[in-house]
């Protein structure tokens, strides 16, 4: 089994939401973004992935074991960050370190003490002197403090200034090198196509792309015309308005049908912008 | 539940929570309803709640590589310690109140609950509601308390306003010494019983929480 988390028809139900037979995986030592817009069941597919949330049906394993029968294994292998979450505001870093190791059978203080320097971050502070980015890196210190093979974070990058997400997206970098795992969910389209190796597109609770980043890019194109596609409508995934016109969204193998316009490969906020207009 | 009771003490315990207990000396106090302290004992244990939902202990807590019906075990737990200190220092300064003292001017023409075995029960009665109306409650949604803690001042100042009204009726203060030790007892069945099915429904509803 190469997959660090396999999901497998995940659903869960909500007043006015439904996950929608959820299924992905994320092959280990890949950064695998997951992507869609606010409300499109992110943070519940991740929740659900964690066993916070509990799916109606469906099944989730991590490094090939299910997650029910193997919950606390499981947990000692992977590590979970929210972006906005801070836990313990008023308790020093090397307090909350110190009682979290304790739980762990392969805390490494050492190797805390290494990220927290490799971090800039001062285990003197409290997370509420910390900034959101500084919080995430915090998370991730612990984590890798345990030795997590899977690092599960949900939107970190959020809340960030610039310089603060390149530095977090370098840091997954870096974690790919040792083998580490990561999947993040993001609306950000532009930290995928610094650092992911794929991504999993979600709209509206359902999976609608998974895919190597590239492939996904590649298969569609972006068509523009100043006087709309009436004659071409039945392949336009979806539009926008432009300054000179509209641009239409298109599969890669339509292409052919639109000889004569301009045809662009899109950028992934190309695709996701056209996709999640079409949608409403 | 060692690792898990140790993050209740360090992390998750509000420093008012321990500070309360100094409320059961609150039994010396002559002329007043001293079954308060075991209210302002629960009152402090409120105050953690208040800082484990405001702290997203439920959420690190149940992220941890821990059964989550140890996270509501090692609540429980930490919570009746608290109360088991507050309890003893009770138990102490009502045997102090009933020999050393019981001469005392300040006690001898008090119109209150005297400090006694029966006191000693409705303390228990008063934290057994705590766990079972407060801690039920709280575990229905491991995040809404507001209503479980009014709930629980209804009952306790009704089981205040019992306890004295008790104490004037004609029979029941004049109980010989193994009358109200068998009223003690029957509070220990009380407390204990009601925690452990209060613990056993907030650990099968706390699996079923969507945090």
């Amino acid at each position: 089994m190469n997959s660090a988390l396999f999901v497998d028809g995940l659903c869960k139900e909500y007043p006015g939401f439904l996950l929608d037979r959820v299924s992905f995986s994320v092959p280990k030592g890949s950064i695998t973004g997951f992507i869609g817009r606010n409300g499109a069941g992110k943070s519940t597919t991740l929740k659900a992935s964690l066993n916070l949330v509990h799916a109606d049906s469906g099944s989730i394993s991590y490094f090939g074991l299910p997650l029910k029968e193997h919950e606390n294994e499981i947990k000692q292998r992977i590590g979970f960050a929210g972006g906005a979450v801070s836990y313990y505001k008023k308790k020093k870093l090397s307090e909350i370190a110190r009682i979290t190791g304790r739980f762990y059978e392969n805390w490494d203080s050492d190797a805390f003490g290494k990220y927290m320097r490799l971090f800039s971050i001062d285990p003197e502070k409290t997370p509420d002197k910390l900034s959101e980015g500084m919080r995430v890196k915090f998370s991730l210190a612990l984590a890798l403090s345990h030795r997590a093979e899977l690092l599960i974070l949900d939107e970190p990058t959020s809340g960030l200034d610039p310089v603060s997400r390149e530095e977090l997206l370098e840091t997954f970098l870096m974690l790919r090198e040792k083998g580490i795992s990561v999947l993040f969910s993001t609306h950000i389209t532009s930290d995928l196509d610094r650092c992911a190796d794929r991504i999993v597109y979600i709209q509206k609770g359902r999976i609608i792309a998974e895919s190597g980043i590239g492939e996904f890019t590649d298969s569609y194109r972006t068509v523009s015309s100043a006087d709309g596609f009436s004659a071409n409508a039945e392949y336009i995934l979806g539009r926008c308005k432009t300054r000179d016109g509209e641009t239409g969204l298109i599969k890669t193998e339509n292409a052919c049908a639109f000889e004569g316009s301009e045809i662009r490969i899109p950028t992934l906020e190309d695709i996701m912008v056209h996709l999640e207009k079409e949608d409403i | 539940m060692k690792n898990l009771l140790y993050k209740e003490f360090c992390l998750s315990t509000s420093p008012i929570s321990y500070i309360f207990i100094v409320f059961s000396l609150m039994v010396l106090i002559p002329g007043y309803p001293i079954l308060m302290g075991a209210f302002f004992i629960c009152m402090g244990i409120f105050q953690s709640y208040q800082l484990i939902r405001d702290q997203n202990d439920i959420l690190y807590s149940a992220l941890l590589p821990v059964r989550k019906r140890d996270v509501v075990t090692a609540k429980y737990i930490s919570d009746a310690i608290i109360q088991a200190v507050g309890f003893l220092i009770m138990c102490a300064l009502t045997v102090l109140r009933m020999t050393v003292l019981s001469g005392s001017p300040a006690y001898t023409g008090n119109v209150m609950m005297p400090a006694d075995p029966v006191f000693l029960a409705f303390v228990l009665i008063i934290f057994a509601e705590f766990n079972v109306i407060f801690l039920g409650g709280f575990f229905k949604t491991a995040y809404y308390f507001g209503k479980p803690f009014i709930l629980f001042i209804i009952a306790s100042m009704i089981t205040v306003g019992v306890g004295e009204a008790l104490h004037h009726m004609p029979r029941f203060p004049a109980g010989s010494l193994p009358f109200q030790l068998s009223v003690l007892a029957f509070g220990v069945v009380i407390y204990t019983v009601s925690f452990l099915l209060s613990l056993k429904s907030s650990q099968n509803r706390f699996e079923k929480i969507d945090l």
